[in-house]
């Protein structure tokens, strides 16, 4: 049977493998050429080679953030080292532009759940958030400096106006999609309106909702690397930004992977948590 | 008492129902039957307050209702469950909203009240035939049968005047359904609630119910008392006599007079037994 076959199943083993064969095909092409280009100019910056990157990282990650305390950081635990280090520092600010996001976020969900469920919410909302959907968030980035400052605000505010109308349509479309027999279902057996959008539309919505949020993850990560890399003294993209000036792809490709790494966990933890908290829904 | 007086619904100028006439007593079992689209669902939306007709009235206990409520009970084909909840929590999810409201946990009495629901709600899970063990479950845990025996269970429980059923056993195969029909029967025979049962099913209906209303080109198109027919029908109903049965009610099944204002006794033709 041809591998092209919507019946050829790959064993287990094959399936294995090949779900690892790009990543060993990009990280050999990359080494290859890092080889190839330190062949030919050993103070090459564009591919640093592993020691290189590895000893980037261990710098960012456990020398202190400020030089001055150098001396002091060497009598200290690898854990405290790590909390006085750049790269910590960096992702604390991260990270709680990213909650603080997120934190906005949440009740959005609630707007669409009302939009869907009282039509007179609906009529006032819906087309407003149609169109404000269509707006790129970034093209409002200076008016929003212009508006807020620099400082976090403005930051937070990019990422929760960038990506609040998808939570919010998105939240509108999965309460339209529950079945109306529920609905019914719910007044006959005396529950209120409030009671049925809350305790039974939302409790059905909310593992789809947390789906949602985090297929948009990436998303919030975007619009919060964009302000940081604009204007921004401390955080991930600012460092990014920062090392791109002095060419400095042995700290930049560790932070790309970090990133990465912590978005992942972030993933795979409301993952499980959907999964812990709703073991009733399968999807 | 469900009245239903002149009803006609429209949806865009295509008539969905025109001119229903209908009167449907306390304890009535009454089937609602006819082919696709011939506006039985609809019939039983505007019963339960979920539509509202373009012209007529529809009253339920003497009440023109705005919304369902309380007063129906109800159970659809499909979605009759809750699936964020177990089979208990399904069953009284209403005696707890009800009471309680919204914000039922933080209500003083409600933990207490929570304990008496549930040993309440064990009782209607062994009534529906189902055994104790599945009331942790939830409902994609269950087969259809089990489902419909659930979502039975969680609208009697609330004590309805009448139980609105619509095609509830039409997704289920032919033994389970036959199961959930002894089922009902019973619990119709043992709380006397008034059942309008919608189906597609001739001989379901029969089986069944006192009365059936034939439904066709959206008017009512004949109605039939099963219990004039003066005959024991037997449980499960022979194949033989089933097929004399529906011959009989469509010979015999006439346009139901224009029902007079003020006229509380159902008006519907009564049928003479098949074999004389």
């Amino acid at each position: 049977m041809s591998v092209l076959a919507i019946h050829a199943h790959p064993g287990r083993m094959t399936a294995w493998i090949l779900s690892w064969l790009l990543f060993i095909t990009g990280i050999t092409a990359y080494f290859y050429t890092a080889q190839a280009r330190h062949r030919e100019n050993p103070d090459d910056r564009v591919t640093p080679t592993l020691a290189q990157m590895g000893q980037a990282f261990l710098d960012a990650a456990l020398k202190p953030a400020q030089e001055e305390q150098a001396n002091e950081a060497a009598s200290q635990s690898l854990a405290a080292r790590f909390l006085d280090s750049m790269l910590w520092k960096d992702t604390k600010a991260t990270g709680r532009r990213f909650f603080y996001s997120m934190a906005l976020l949440l009740p959005t969900v609630l707007i669409g759940l009302h939009m869907a469920v009282f039509p007179y919410i609906g009529a006032f909302l819906l087309r407003f958030f149609l169109f404000f959907d269509k707006i790129i968030a970034l093209s409002l980035l200076p008016i929003l400096f212009i508006a807020f400052g620099i400082d976090e605000l403005s930051k937070v505010m990019l990422i929760v106006i960038g990506v609040a109308p998808t939570i919010i349509l998105d939240s509108f479309n999965l309460t339209k999609g529950v079945p109306n027999e529920q609905i019914v279902k719910g007044f006959t057996l005396g529950a209120g309106d409030f009671t049925i959008a809350y305790r039974i539309i939302l409790k059905q919505i909310w593992p789809r909702v947390l789906n949602s949020i985090r297929l948009n993850l990436k998303a919030v990560m975007l619009f919060l690397f964009a302000g940081e890399m604009i204007a921004s003294t401390d955080g991930l993209a600012y460092r990014i930004a920062l090392l791109r000036r002095h060419m400095g792809m042995d700290t930049i490709i560790p932070y790309v992977l970090w990133v990465a790494l912590l978005l992942f966990l972030v993933d795979l933890s409301m993952r499980v948590l959907n999964r812990r908290l709703h073991p009733w829904f399968q999807a | 008492m469900i009245r239903v007086e002149d009803v006609r619904v429209e949806y865009e100028s295509k008539r969905v129902l025109s001119g229903i006439d209908l009167v449907i007593g306390p304890g009535e079992f009454v089937s609602l039957v006819g082919q696709t689209g011939c506006g039985k669902s609809t019939l039983l939306r505007l019963i339960l307050a979920e539509e509202t007709p373009s012209s007529g009235r529809v009253l339920v206990e003497g009440v023109e209702r705005r919304q369902p409520d309380r007063h129906s009970g109800y159970v659809p084909q499909k979605y009759s469950l809750f699936p964020d909840k177990t089979v208990l929590d399904n069953i009284t999810f209403g005696l707890e909203v009800s009471q309680f409201g919204l914000l039922a946990p933080f209500q003083p009495g409600y933990w207490k009240a929570r304990k008496k629901f549930r040993a309440q709600a064990l009782d209607y899970v062994r009534t529906v035939g189902l055994h104790e063990s599945d009331a942790g479950k939830y409902p994609h845990q269950l087969s259809g049968g089990m489902q419909q025996r659930v979502a039975i269970a969680q609208a009697l429980i609330m004590q309805p005047k009448i139980l609105l059923m619509d095609e509830a056993f039409s997704a289920l195969d032919p033994g389970t359904r036959s199961g959930m029909q002894r089922l009902i029967k019973k619990i119709w025979r043992e709380t006397c609630t008034t059942i309008l049962f919608v189906t597609h099913n001739t001989r379901e209906a029969i089986s069944l119910s006192t009365r059936i209303i034939a439904l066709a080109k959206s008017n009512v198109e004949g109605q039939g008392s099963t219990v004039a027919l003066d005959m024991p029908i037997p449980d499960p109903l022979p194949e033989s006599e089933i097929t004399d049965l529906i011959h009989h009610i469509e010979e015999r099944t006439q346009p139901m007079p224009a029902l007079k204002k003020g006229n509380t006794e159902p008006d519907y033709v009564v049928l003479q037994a098949p074999r004389a």
